[in-house]
C-alpha cells in the first residue's frame, strides 16, 4: 500500500477537515467566552453554548452524509519538528482522520451534547455559576471531538488528557461539598495511573516505528511477518530500517494502550472513580460518565485494534467480562439512584471492552452507539425526579433523608408519568428485551463471546468459555438491578413523603419542554429500529456494516491475525447460534426482572428501612465495591503517604540535619581555632611583651635620677661583684 | 545592533548607577527607572530572539569578542581573558526568559517599602549578572557572572527575607559557593590544558596580527601542538568555550587532554573533572541530594526573589551543563550517563513525594521545581534529539510556570501572613478570579497538555524511553519510573487545590480573617495573566521556541555524540 496516498488530500478533503475543525472548535470557542465573560451575557450566555454545539451538531450532520461510505479524510499538518543530524528532522505532526467511525461518533457526542445542554437550563437553572458550567461543558465537547477526530496517538493523547480535566471541573462543580472536590481529584488521578500506561505503550510504537499517525502505523502493522516469537516489520518510511520486535513486547505494548482504556472506561482495576464521580450534575453524569467520555476508552481500542496480539485481546477480554460481572454484581447492592447507573454504565462498558477483546469489533462499537442514547437517558430521567425529590425535601425542609436512595422514592409511575414512559424503554434496551437497541449490541456481543470461547478452546482448554458465561451471567443481573430499580422508583408510594402531593408540586418542572424534548428524544432513539431494519437481527445493522472492520481497517487485522476474521464470519453467519444466545438472554433478562419482582416485593413486605445495612456478607461486599476502594486506601494510599512523610522527615532530619551538624562543628572547630589563636598564639606575644616589660620597668626602676640610688646600686654591684670574685 | 548582547548585560547595570544616583525617598523614581531598564531589556531580548536566525551555519549569533586580560607569563605562554559573548540555540530560550521574568519580578517587587533603593539596585544587579552568565562564551567570564550573581541574591533573601531569613542566606550562599569552588577547579584545570588556535597562531608568527586566520593555518597550529614543536612561550591559553569544545586545542601532556591517561586516587582526570563540575551544577539545579537550600531560600525569600530563584537561577545550573560540562567532556558524559540519568529519576520522585508531605504551599512549590528539574537532567542524560530538546523546552517552561507558582503564595501570603496550606478552605468563593488562574498554574505544572510543560516532559521522556535503541545512554526502566512523577505530580497539585480551594469557605482565625482574602489586584493580574497565556501558547505551538533552538542543541547533540561515542 502507498503510504504517502494518505498525506495527499484532495481539496475536496481539505474542505471537510476544515468544516470538521469547525465542529471541533465551536464548542471550545463558546466555552472560553462564557467562562470569561458569562457572568455578563443575558441568561448567563446559555444560549451561546447551546447554539455553537447545536451549529457543531448540524455541522457533524453535513459531515456524517459527505463521509459516511465514503472514502476517508486524512489531512496532516506539522506541528513542530525538531533538528536531527544531517537533514533529518523529527516531525511531530497534527491531523484529522475522519472515517465511519469518526463522523458517527462525531454525530453522537455533539448530539447528546446539545440535548443535555438543553436539558440544563432548566436542571442548572439559578446555580451561581451557571455560566461556568456550560462553559466547562464546551470544553469538555471540544476534547471529546478532538479524541474522535485526532489522526494520531500523541494528539489523541493530548484530548484524552484534555477530556480528564473537564471531566475534573465538572465533577468538582459542586466544590462547595468535600465529597465532590475529593471525588474530582480521584477521578483525575485514577485516570492519570490509566495514562500513564497508554503513554509508555505510545512510547514503546514511537521508538520503533517513529511516528505517532496512526494510519502509518496501521500499514506497518499490517506489513509484520509473523516469526512465531517475532514479528520483523519491513521498513515503513523511507529511511527507516526493518525492525524486529518480540511477540511479548508488542503483547506489552498493546497492553500499555490498554491501560488508557481502563482508566477512562473504568475498567477493573481501576473503575473505582466513576461511582464517585456521580457527584457531579446529573447531567453532566448523563453526558460524560455513561454516553461520551467513558466509552472514550472503546473508541480507542477500535482505534488501536491491529496493535493488539492476540495475547493482549485475550487480557482484554478478560478484564473486560469481569468488569461487567463486578460492575452488575455491584449495582444489585446499591440504593443510590445514580450510584446503581453508574454500575450498570460500568458493566456495560464492560461488555464493549470484552466485545473488543473477543474481536467482536463491530459488536461492541454497536453497543457503544446504543448505550449512549439510552444510558443518556436514563441518566437525564434520573435527574428530573432527583430534581422532584430535592423539591419535597427542601418542602418539609428534610434536611437529613438522602434524597438519592431510590427506598425514600416511589409511586413516580402516578407522579411523574412523562418521566416513566421515558424511562421504560431505555431500561428495556438496558436489560436488553427485544425491539429495543440494546437488545442487538448485547446478542452481537454475546454471540461473538461464544463463538471467540470456541474459537480458542479448540485447543481443548475450556476455561476460555467463563468469559461468555459472565457475559450471560451479567445479562441475568441487569434484569434484576433494573427490575429493582424501577419498581423502587415508580411502584408503590413514597416511603418518605407520604403526601404525593408535595412531589406532584414539582411536576410543573416535568412539563417544561426543555426537560421533555431531550427526555424524549433520547427514550425514542431507544428502539432498535433506529439501528437495525430488522429490529431482531444485528446482522442488517446499518451501524455495524458502516463500522465493520473491513471497512475501519481496510482490511487489515493487524498484530491479532484470524481472529478478527473469524470471529466477524462467524457473528454473520451463523445465524442459528446468534438466535440461540437471543433466547437465551431474552430468557435471562426476564428471569432477572421476575428475580427483581421477588426481591422488591419483599422488601416492601418487610417495610422499607432507608436506613438497614445489607444484611447479607454478600450484600456488603456488593454494596461496598467489593471493598475495592478500602483496599487502595490501606494497602497503596496511606503507605504510601506515610512513606512520603518519612523521605520528607529524611531530608528535613538527615540530609539537612547532617548538613546543618556539620556546619555546627566547623563553627565549633573555627571556635576552638580562634580560642587557640587568642590564647597560644596571642598568648606567647603577649607573655614576651609581658616579660619585655617587666624586664624594662626593672632597669627603669634603677634609673630614677636620684644620686643616692645610683650610690646604693653601685654598692651593692661591687658587693656582688666581689662575693663573686670570692666564691668562684 | 552590534552591541545587542552587551546592552542586555549592562542596560540592567547601568539603571543599577542610576539608581544609586537617586534620592533614597524618591521611590517612584527608583521603581520606574527598574523597570524602564528590563523593560527595554525584554524588548531587546525580544528583538534578538526574532532576528536570531536558526538556519545559519554559524555556531554563535552576535558574537562580541574582546581581549580583556593578557598576561604574558614567559615560559608559560600567554594568559588570555576575552570578553566573549555570543547566542546560540541553547542560550537562545534562556535570553528570552531572563527578559521576560527580570519585568516580572520588577512588578512583583512592587510593595517593597524596606529600604527601596538598596533593594532595586540589588534586582538590578542580579537581573545584569544572570543575563551575562547566560550570554558569556569565555569560562572566565562565565564564573564571573556566576559569582556576581550570589552577592545580591545573598543580601535580597537576607535583608528583605522572613524570619528566618538570615540562615537561609548564609545557607545558600555557602551551598552554592561549595558549587562554584568546585567548578574554579575544573576552571584553572582546562585554562591550563586548552589554547586559542587563533591567537597561538598570531604570536607563534604562523598568521598576520590584523587579519583573518585561515582554517588552514589553525589546523596547522594545532598539528605543531600535537607535535610539540610550538615553542610553550607562544602558546596562548585561554579560557573560550569553544576552543574548549575542540580535543585539537588540549595541549598533549596537560592535566585534561583528552588522550591523558592520568589518574588520582585510580580515576581518570578528565572523569573527575565532569564529576566536579556536575556537582557544581548539580547544586545549583539543584539536584538530590545537594537540594536542601533551595526550600529554605524559597520560603524566606520575598515574592519576587522566589520567582527569580526558580525562573533563572535554577536554569543557570541546567544550562552550565548544556554549555560547558557536556561539550567539553563528552567521553565522560557518555560514561557517566547513567549516573546522571538516575540522578534525574530520584531527584524526580524523590522532590515529588517531598512536596506530597509538605504542609507549606511554597515549600510544596520548591519541592516541585526539584522534581521537575530531575526532567532537565534526565532528557540530557538521555542524548536524543527529543530528550535534549525537552530538557531545553522543560528550563523555559519552568521558568514561566514557577514564576506564577510563586507569585501565586505571594498572592495569599501578602493577604494573610501565611502560606499553610490548612489554614485556608474554599478559597474559590472569595477569590474566584485568582482561583481559575491557579488551576491554570497547577495544571500547567501538572504536565496537562495545552500547556508547556506537557510538551517539555513528553519529549524527555520520550528520549528517555527510546534512548536505549538510539544513543544507548539509558535503560528503559527509568523513563518508566520518571512517569511516576507525573502521577505524584497530579496528586499533590490537586490535593493542595481540594485543600486550599475548594469546600466551605475558611481561613484560620488567628489569621487576617476572611475579609482579608479579596480577589486579585490589577497589578497581579498583569503579572499572572500573561504567564498564563504564555504558558499556554507556548504548550500549543512549540515551534514558536523549537523552530529557533532545535538546531542549536541538535549541533550540540552531534558534538557530544561525535567525540563522545
Amino acid at each position: 500500500m502507498n503510504l504517502n496516498a494518505a498525506f495527499t488530500s484532495t481539496a475536496e478533503q481539505n474542505s471537510l477537515a476544515l468544516w470538521a475543525l469547525v465542529v471541533l472548535l465551536l464548542p471550545l470557542v463558546a466555552g472560553v467566552l462564557l467562562l470569561v465573560t458569562g457572568r455578563k451575557l443575558p441568561r448567563q450566555g446559555d444560549w451561546l453554548s447551546i447554539g455553537a454545539t447545536g451549529l457543531s451538531f448540524l455541522l457533524a450532520l453535513y459531515l456524517f452524509f459527505q463521509v459516511w461510505e465514503m472514502p476517508v479524510v486524512h489531512v496532516v499538518q506539522n506541528w513542530f519538528g525538531l533538528a536531527g543530524a544531517g537533514s533529518n528532522t523529527f516531525a511531530f505532526t497534527i491531523g484529522i482522520y475522519l472515517d465511519n467511525l469518526a463522523v458517527l461518533m462525531l454525530v453522537i457526542v455533539t448530539f447528546i451534547s446539545l440535548l443535555v445542554q438543553v436539558f440544563s437550563v432548566i436542571y442548572m437553572h439559578g446555580e451561581w455559576r451557571y455560566h461556568q458550567y456550560f462553559g466547562y461543558l464546551g470544553i469538555f465537547t471540544f476534547s471529546m471531538l478532538g479524541i474522535i477526530l485526532a489522526d494520531n496517538l500523541l494528539l489523541l493523547f493530548v484530548f484524552w488528557e484534555l477530556v480528564g480535566f473537564s471531566s475534573y471541573l465538572l465533577i468538582g462543580f459542586w466544590y462547595e461539598k468535600d465529597s465532590a472536590g475529593r471525588a474530582g481529584k480521584k477521578a483525575f488521578l485514577f485516570n492519570r495511573v490509566g495514562d500513564i500506561g497508554f503513554l509508555l505503550g505510545i512510547f514503546l510504537f514511537y521508538t520503533y516505528f517513529q511516528t505517532f499517525d496512526l494510519v502509518i502505523l496501521k500499514n506497518a502493522v499490517a506489513g509484520g511477518i509473523n516469526q512465531g516469537a517475532a514479528f520483523l516489520f519491513p521498513a515503513s518510511v523511507a529511511g527507516n530500517s526493518s525492525v524486529t520486535l518480540s511477540y511479548s513486547l508488542l503483547t506489552l505494548a498493546g497492553l500499555g494502550i490498554f491501560c488508557g482504556c481502563v482508566g477512562k472506561s473504568a475498567q477493573f482495576p481501576l473503575q473505582v472513580w466513576l461511582p464517585d464521580a456521580m457527584e457531579g450534575p446529573t447531567p453532566v453524569s448523563s453526558l460524560i460518565h455513561a454516553a461520551t467520555m467513558v466509552a472514550a476508552g472503546v473508541y480507542l481500542l477500535a482505534r488501536c485494534f491491529p496493535f493488539f496480539t492476540e495475547d493482549a485481546l485475550l487480557v482484554i477480554s478478560i478484564i473486560g467480562a469481569l468488569t461487567a460481572l463486578l460492575g452488575a454484581l455491584a449495582a444489585t447492592a446499591q440504593y443510590d439512584i445514580k450510584k446503581i447507573l453508574a454500575f450498570s454504565t460500568i458493566s456495560q462498558l464492560g461488555y464493549m471492552v470484552m466485545g473488543m477483546g473477543v474481536g467482536a469489533h463491530d459488536a461492541s462499537l454497536l453497543h457503544l452507539v446504543t448505550h449512549a442514547f439510552f444510558k443518556a437517558s436514563l441518566f437525564l430521567n434520573a435527574g428530573i425526579i432527583i430534581h422532584a425529590m430535592h423539591h419535597a425535601a427542601h418542602e418539609l425542609a428534610d434536611e437529613h433523608s438522602d434524597v438519592q436512595d431510590i427506598r425514600n422514592m416511589g409511586g413516580f409511575r402516578k407522579i411523574l408519568p412523562l418521566t416513566f414512559y421515558a424511562y421504560i424503554p431505555a431500561a428495556a434496551a438496558l436489560v436488553g428485551l427485544p425491539l429495543f437497541s440494546g437488545f442487538l449490541s448485547k446478542d452481537a456481543i454475546l454471540t461473538g463471546a461464544w463463538a471467540w470461547a470456541g474459537f480458542k478452546s479448540l485447543n481443548g482448554n475450556y476455561l476460555y468459555y467463563l468469559v461468555p458465561l459472565f457475559a450471560f451471567g451479567s445479562v441475568l443481573l441487569t434484569g434484576f438491578y433494573m427490575a429493582r430499580h424501577c419498581f423502587y422508583i415508580f411502584f408503590g408510594h413514597s416511603k418518605l413523603y407520604q403526601a404525593p402531593t408535595l412531589l406532584r408540586a414539582s411536576k410543573t418542572t416535568e412539563t417544561s419542554g426543555w426537560l421533555l424534548v431531550p427526555v424524549a428524544v433520547l427514550a425514542i432513539l431507544s428502539l432498535a429500529f433506529f439501528f437495525s431494519f430488522n429490529p431482531f437481527s444485528y446482522a442488517g445493522s446499518w451501524v455495524m456494516q458502516g463500522l465493520s472492520w473491513q471497512k475501519l481497517l481496510f482490511g487489515q487485522p493487524g498484530l491479532s491475525a484470524d481472529l478478527l476474521p473469524a470471529i466477524t464470519a462467524y457473528l454473520h453467519e451463523a445465524a442459528y447460534i446468534s438466535l440461540a444466545t437471543a433466547v437465551l438472554s431474552v430468557l435471562l433478562a426476564v428471569g432477572g426482572l421476575w428475580l427483581g419482582w421477588l426481591n422488591y416485593k419483599s422488601a416492601r413486605r418487610g417495610g422499607i428501612l432507608t436506613t438497614a445495612a445489607p444484611a447479607s456478607s454478600f450484600g456488603r461486599l456488593a454494596y461496598h465495591h467489593f471493598y475495592l476502594d478500602a483496599f487502595y486506601e490501606k494497602v497503596i494510599i496511606n503507605p504510601f503517604m506515610r512513606l512520603t512523610g518519612r523521605v520528607a522527615a529524611f531530608d528535613n532530619y538527615f540530609i539537612d540535619y547532617s548538613l546543618n551538624t556539620f556546619a555546627k562543628i566547623m563553627v565549633v572547630l573555627a571556635k576552638l581555632i580562634s580560642w587557640g589563636d587568642r590564647w597560644l598564639v596571642d598568648g606567647t606575644i603577649h607573655l614576651v611583651v609581658k616579660v619585655a616589660g617587666f624586664v624594662g620597668k626593672l632597669g627603669r626602676f634603677m634609673q630614677n635620677g636620684k644620686v643616692q640610688t645610683y650610690y646604693i646600686f653601685s654598692v651593692l654591684g661591687l658587693i656582688l661583684l666581689v662575693l663573686y670574685i670570692l666564691a668562684f | 545592533m552590534n552591541y545587542i548582547l552587551s546592552s542586555l548585560i549592562f542596560i540592567p547595570l547601568l539603571a543599577v548607577l542610576i539608581i544609586l544616583c537617586l534620592p533614597k525617598q524618591f521611590y517612584n523614581g527608583i521603581k520606574l527607572v527598574s523597570l524602564l531598564a528590563t523593560g527595554l531589556q525584554l524588548i531587546l531580548a525580544v528583538w534578538l530572539f526574532s532576528a536570531f536566525n536558526p538556519a545559519t551555519t554559524q555556531a554563535y549569533q552576535f558574537v562580541e569578542q574582546l581581549n580583556w586580560i593578557s598576561l604574558d607569563l614567559q615560559s608559560l605562554g600567554l594568559l588570555q581573558i576575552q570578553y566573549f559573548i555570543g547566542v546560540d540555540g541553547i542560550s537562545l530560550g534562556m535570553v528570552l526568559l531572563t527578559g521576560l521574568i527580570s519585568v516580572v519580578g520588577v512588578i512583583a517587587s512592587w510593595t517593597i517599602s524596606k529600604n527601596v533603593k538598596g533593594y532595586f539596585a540589588l534586582y538590578l544587579l542580579l537581573v545584569g549578572s544572570v543575563m551575562g552568565c547566560f550570554l558569556a562564551l569565555d569560562f572566565f567570564l562565565f564564573y564571573l557572572f556566576f559569582e556576581f550573581m550570589l552577592l545580591p541574591m545573598y543580601f535580597l533573601i537576607g535583608m528583605w527575607g522572613g524570619p528566618r531569613r538570615e540562615y537561609a542566606a548564609i545557607k545558600f550562599f555557602i551551598y552554592t559557593l561549595v558549587g562554584s569552588l568546585l567548578i574554579l577547579i575544573v576552571m584553572i584545570g582546562l585554562y591550563t590544558s586548552v589554547i586559542d588556535p587563533v591567537a597561538t597562531a598570531i604570536r607563534a608568527g604562523h598568521a598576520p596580527v590584523s587579519g583573518p586566520v585561515t582554517t588552514a593555518t589553525i589546523a596547522e597550529v594545532q598539528r605543531q601542538v600535537v607535535a610539540g614543536t610550538l615553542a610553550s612561550e607562544s602558546l596562548v591559553h585561554t579560557f573560550s568555550i569553544p576552543d574548549m569544545q575542540q580535543a585539537a586545542n588540549f595541549v598533549p601532556g596537560s592535566i585534561l587532554h583528552v588522550l591523558s591517561q592520568k589518574k588520582l586516587w585510580g580515576y581518570p582526570v578528565r572523569y573527575l573533572a565532569f564529576l566536579l563540575l556536575f556537582i557544581g551544577f548539580a547544586i545549583k539545579l539543584p539536584v538530590v541530594p545537594v537540594h536542601t537550600w533551595l526550600p529554605d531560600a524559597h520560603v524566606e525569600a520575598p515574592t519576587a526573589i522566589s520567582v527569580l530563584l526558580a525562573s533563572l537561577l535554577l536554569k543557570v545550573g541546567g544550562y552550565g551543563l548544556f554549555r560547558i560540562v557536556y561539550p567539553v567532556f563528552p567521553e565522560a558524559a557518555a560514561y557517566y550517563a547513567y549516573f546522571v540519568g538516575l540522578v534525574g529519576v530520584v531527584s524526580i520522585i524523590y522532590g515529588a513525594m517531598c512536596a506530597l508531605a509538605m504542609a507549606d504551599l511554597k515549600k510544596m512549590i520548591a519541592y516541585s521545581s526539584v522534581s521537575h528539574m530531575g526532567f532537565v537532567l534526565l532528557g540530557l542524560a538521555s542524548l536524543t534529539a527529543e530528550g535534549t530538546n525537552g530538557a531545553i523546552y522543560q528550563m523555559f517552561s519552568h521558568g514561566l510556570i514557577s514564576a506564577m507558582l510563586f507569585i501565586i503564595t505571594g498572592v495569599i501570603y501578602d493577604r494573610s501572613g501565611s502560606r499553610i496550606i490548612d489554614n485556608f478552605r474554599g478559597l474559590a468563593f472569595s477569590m474566584p478570579a485568582f482561583t481559575a488562574l491557579v488551576v491554570i498554574a497547577f495544571f500547567a505544572s501538572l504536565g496537562l497538555p495545552g500547556f508547556s510543560g506537557f510538551i517539555a516532559e513528553l519529549l524527555v521522556l520520550l528520549g528517555a524511553f527510546s534512548s536505549s535503541t538510539v544513543s544507548g545512554m539509558l535503560p528503559r526502566w527509568m523513563a518508566i519510573v520518571a512517569t511516576i512523577g507525573l502521577l505524584l505530580g497530579a496528586a499533590y497539585y490537586l490535593w493542595a487545590l481540594q485543600r486550599m480551594f475548594f469546600g466551605k469557605h475558611w481561613v484560620h482565625p488567628e489569621l487576617n480573617g476572611k475579609s482579608a482574602m479579596t480577589d486579585l489586584t490589577g497589578r497581579e493580574y498583569l503579572m499572572l495573566v500573561p504567564l498564563a497565556i504564555l504558558v499556554l501558547v507556548f504548550g500549543l505551538f512549540p515551534s514558536l521556541l523549537l523552530q529557533k533552538i532545535s538546531p542549536g542543541i541538535n549541533h550540540f547533540l552531534q558534538l557530544v555524540l561525535q567525540n563522545g561515542g
